[in-house]
């Protein structure tokens, strides 16, 4: 029997959730159940899971891998989803891979558009996950790393660019209005439908990210969340260390 | 209509219940409300009439012990109480932002305990004790969504019985 894949991501507020099988180089999808939930994933995501397997007529050890969307995103979506992910892995005891939140958007943008697509995260605070893919082909192809960034900053800089983009993303829909300056420059606003992660572009993102060995070792234990923004802890240890280190 | 900002006085608990219905009356989704002052000041009698007049089912109280608790109602009413938390780290261990930042009406107890985390556009009520059952609520609007807001909650509060708003004069 091929490898069964179950992925997930919950960094937004639509939990993407599919079931894939691979094939040669890539993971076909076998069914999707996306849907949108948000702040509700938590008490969500597992009975999705399961009534997505009884529907498939399989059951949790069929499993062969695990997936998880990565973020960024939401904080507390991407600790969702990452630690169910982790529990489901350990406790099936399969490997368990990752892949962007912003890769999945981006492959189920590619599967309909080409040319260099902006994806535009809501990370919160005023603030966006801006990131750059070039589509052809039917791929995506990364242009630049997770970061997290103010929305002027991102209009500005990907105004400097020669062709105009292809856009999308739920941080469009809180920062409409800083993103219009790009759309009156010719940037073209892609269907909102495409703008949170799906399942079935989070399969094809894992897929391509595992080609590229980019998909993480497989332990439960190593992989980590993409949060971009150092949490407010993180932050405060890494300045109090730091200031430590200043002092006579 | 901008930044606002006025005092009103209620001569009752009945009369602040009031008032905090007419705010529940004129909230939309997406507004957040900072409620600060001393316990006993009224911050949740203010909350109880925002529930009441957002249809909300079920007694509200401080949710001092729970942090949050989301009500039902014709808008989801999102009831904060920080007093408990320590650190502004800690209000991403509640999702904090993605809940202010969701289509819920925010109300905030000891919101004024971590400013740098508040959205930039609140409106902040202020109640003071000024005699057994009488208060006053400095009312101050930061932006032009809570300043609209601000506006159309002192109409609305202007015939109410036991509730004063004086002509919309600035504190200072």
């Amino acid at each position: 029997m091929s490898r069964l894949v179950l992925a997930f991501d919950t960094a937004t507020d639509r939990c993407a959730l599919a079931l894939g099988r691979w094939a040669v180089e890539h993971v076909e999808t076998i069914a999707t159940a996306d849907f949108d939930a948000p702040r509700a994933a938590l008490g969500r995501l597992l009975p999705a899971v399961r009534d997505l397997l009884i529907s498939e007529g399989l059951a949790p050890g069929d499993l062969c891998e695990v997936v998880v969307g990565r973020g960024p995103g939401s904080f507390t979506g991407v600790r969702i989803g990452v630690a169910t992910a982790k529990g489901l892995a350990h406790g099936l005891g399969t490997p368990l891979f990752g892949a962007g939140t912003l890769d999945a958007i981006a492959w189920a943008c590619a599967g309909r558009f080409s040319g260099v697509l902006g994806v535009v995260g809501d990370a919160m605070r005023g603030e966006v996950y801006p990131a750059l893919f070039e589509l052809a082909d039917g791929t995506a192809r990364r242009l630049t790393d997770d970061r997290v960034a103010h929305p002027a900053d991102v209009v500005a800089e990907w105004s400097a660019r020669a062709a105009p983009l292809l856009l999308a993303g739920g941080g469009l829909r809180k920062h409409a209005a800083a993103f219009r300056a790009l759309e009156q420059a010719g940037a073209q606003l892609l269907p909102e439908d495409l703008w949170l992660p799906g399942g079935a572009g989070l399969l094809a993102a894992y897929g391509a990210a595992r080609a590229a060995d980019h998909a993480g070792d497989g332990h439960p234990q190593t992989l980590l969340p993409i949060y971009t923004r150092l949490s407010d802890a993180e932050e405060n240890e890494r300045l109090r260390a730091g200031g430590q280190g200043e002092q006579p | 209509m901008s930044a606002l900002s006025f005092v009103m006085e209620t001569d009752s608990a009945a009369a602040t219940r009031r008032a905090g219905a007419a705010l529940g009356a004129a909230v939309h989704a997406g507004d957040v409300v900072i409620l600060t002052g001393d316990l006993g000041a009224g911050k949740t009698v203010i909350a109880q009439g925002v529930a009441s007049a957002l249809g909300v089912s079920g007694h509200v109280t401080s949710p001092t012990f729970n942090i949050l608790v989301v009500h039902r109602g014709s808008v989801g009413l999102a009831h904060f109480d920080l007093y408990r938390l320590e650190r502004a780290e800690q209000l991403e261990d509640i999702d904090f932002w993605g809940v202010v930042e969701g289509d819920v009406v925010s109300l905030i107890e000891w919101g004024d305990r971590f400013p740098e985390a508040l959205p930039a556009d609140v409106l902040t009520l202020t109640l003071e004790i000024t005699g057994d059952e009488s208060r006053r609520i400095a009312v101050s609007a930061s932006g032009e969504r809570s300043g609209a807001l601000a506006g159309s909650w002192r109409s609305a509060c202007a015939g109410l019985d036991g509730v004063a708003v004086p002509g919309g004069r600035a504190p200072r």
